[in-house]
């Protein structure tokens, strides 16, 4: 229908620009500069794409097959060495931790994340009116939170000394003493809050999605499952989770990549700290190339993350496109 | 009945925990932003400011360069959205309305530019931008963020350009409109909540960019608010007050901005994607 209605205009626009356009203008000319209007159109954000976007692409490829530190980049000179970033960087243990590190953090991020939300989503569907808009409002807040601010309240919340959650657990009196406690001393337990800041951030998103999800769902299919006998645990198994499985397969897309290559949240927590502890693969390819001049280094492990973010989501992908094909 | 009437009450309570979980935090950052530094420095926490204060927005505002900050992050923002939305809205309606060879392939590119891994592409972009008169300068970022914004912007745009009939356009034309003139006086009135909504986004992506801004600038002066706010620890010490007014100050127009577009962005990301 659309289809047709923008060949119509098609064909009409000629017969406007014939009425309207002086007649002694050459015809051809006309019809070319109408054929090349589209691409001219769209030429600024070819060129955008191309210079902004694919230019540091192929410059991220290439710095990591070269020496390059703080005296090539005065000197403007190209050594190029081959693998040997990248021979450096599979070689030290410290990089094998820091990428096995942020595997773990992001499996355990996306988890908390896809699991709360899909809580979220099935509590938003079973209430009331009020409730539910109050619920609703209290994710829109936690959702619009900058990730810089999130990082500062959760340091203030988390607060060793005049902290509410360490006032709290202290009220509560089940865990312990709590009085000064510090969280940012180990690194699991730094990276629990910072975990705990972007499940409270990212959450939202999952549960809005999951419940416009429900909601589509048509209702005669759980008034037969109803019917047949099922229990809640049932419908759900049964229903509601083989109903939503396009829409997971893209929420946990999304949300691994969003966490696997997380900076902001963790620098702003403690720059990588306790002694490097929270350092992922974004703040290690952060503390080689922006603050150890380590350019070419730093090329090479932004280039074995995305390889490795790819690799991770071929899976997805290829699901995905499927799904979009059957579909 | 009355085992309806527990369950109800269940589900209503953790309602109400899911609730204070998830509001809490912003209450707490707005709340210790009103609060004078006794009831802060307390080891039982005031819930409610009893004598509430406006000096920690004070001490807030009056850091030095925070009117550098703020102008950094406004002119950075402002550019973002107004560069993106120009060159953004020409590959929109070109793409939505004009049927040209190599439009799939353009489409396909823009979908993959929304998926760059940004974070992957800080290394090169600071090396050029390092080669450029633009280093260590504000405009580095509008740069940068123009093309963080501009996938988004043309997908966001197209599809609201798509969701005006094109029999509109027809009639203005057969009235005698230039193609032009019909965009502009029938499909830009139409299409002015998307371009909002989509600005607002845009304008969201560089008021919070903190990566860039980090790496970028070495002068303070030159900082935006939230590389201000990160550095909170050297300029405000221990006072949390001032860091929460600091917060809400930086916070409060990406909630506002929010709260009117929230509605349009779950959708977006996710449409079409449940088996009916």
């Amino acid at each position: 229908m659309a289809d047709t209605m923008r060949a119509q205009v098609e064909d009409l626009s000629p017969v406007t620009v014939g009425r309207r356009g002086a007649p002694s203008r050459p015809r051809t000319a006309t019809s070319a500069m109408r054929r090349a209007l589209p691409y001219l159109a769209i030429l600024p954000t070819l060129g955008t794409f191309l210079i902004l976007l694919g230019y540091p692409v192929l410059l991220v490829i290439l710095l990591s097959f070269q020496k390059y530190n703080l005296a090539e980049l005065f000197n403007h000179r190209t050594i190029w060495i081959g693998l040997d970033n990248y021979r450096e960087i599979l070689g030290n243990p410290e990089f094998i931790s820091v990428v096995i590190r942020t595997f773990l953090f992001t499996i355990a991020n996306v988890a908390l994340t896809i699991g709360l939300g899909t809580l979220v989503a099935l509590l938003l569907d079973r209430l009331g009116r009020w409730m539910r808009l109050a619920v609703s409002m209290a994710m829109v807040l936690a959702w619009s939170v900058p990730a810089v601010t999130g990082s500062v309240i959760f340091q203030w919340l988390f607060d060793s000394k005049f902290g509410v959650v360490n006032w709290a657990l202290n009220t509560i009196g089940l865990f312990g003493d709590f009085t000064n406690h510090s969280w940012f001393d180990s690194g699991l337990s730094t990276f629990a809050i910072i975990t705990m800041l972007m499940v409270w951030q990212a959450a939202p998103f999952v549960a809005f999605s999951l419940f416009a999800g429900i909601g589509s769902i048509s209702k005669e299919q759980y008034e037969a499952a109803r019917v047949d006998g099922a229990g809640e645990w049932a419908v759900f198994r049964w229903i509601t989770l083989p109903s939503l499985a396009p829409l997971f397969m893209i929420l946990t897309f999304l949300s691994s990549i969003w966490d696997f290559k997380v900076f902001t949240q963790i620098w702003t927590m403690r720059q990588g700290g306790p002694n490097n502890e929270t350092v992922t693969l974004a703040i290690y390819a952060y503390q080689v190339g922006i603050a150890g001049n380590r350019f070419g280094i730093a090329a090479a492990v932004s280039c074995v993350m995305v390889a490795l973010l790819l690799v991770v989501l071929v899976p997805y992908i290829r699901s995905m496109v499927r799904t979009q094909e059957g579909a | 009945m009355s085992r309806r009437r527990l369950r109800r009450a269940m589900i209503n309570g953790v309602a109400a925990l899911v609730f204070v979980l998830f509001a809490f935090p912003v209450y707490w950052m707005v709340n210790s932003a009103f609060k004078p530094p006794d009831e802060i420095q307390t080891y039982v926490p005031v819930f409610l400011p009893t004598s509430p204060t406006l000096s920690n927005f004070a001490n807030a505002i009056g850091q030095p360069h925070f009117a550098d900050f703020l102008r950094n992050s406004l002119f950075v923002s402002f550019s973002t959205v107004a560069l993106a939305l120009l060159v953004g809205l020409l590959a929109a309606v070109t793409v939505a309305r004009v049927r040209f060879r190599g439009r799939k392939g353009f489409l396909l590119l823009v979908a993959i530019a929304q998926m760059a891994p940004f974070e992957g592409l800080l290394i090169p972009i600071y090396l050029v931008i390092r080669g450029t008169p633009l280093y260590n300068q504000v405009p580095s970022l509008i740069v940068v963020y123009f093309i963080f914004t501009l996938p988004f912007t043309i997908w966001s745009l197209r599809g609201f350009v798509s969701g005006i009939p094109v029999d509109l356009e027809e009639a203005a034309m057969v009235d005698g409109c230039s193609r032009f003139g019909a965009f502009r006086h029938v499909v830009f009135p139409l299409l002015l909540p998307g371009i909002v909504s989509t600005a607002i986004f845009g304008y969201i992506t560089a008021w919070n960019e903190f990566l860039y801004a980090n790496a970028f600038m070495t002068n303070v002066s030159n900082y935006t608010l939230p590389v201000w706010l990160a550095t909170f620890r050297t300029s405000f010490g221990i006072d949390w007050g001032g860091t929460m007014a600091a917060a809400t100050l930086f916070t409060l127009p990406v909630l506002v901005f929010f709260l009117i577009v929230q509605g349009r962005m779950v959708g977006g990301l996710t449409a079409g994607a449940v088996k009916g």
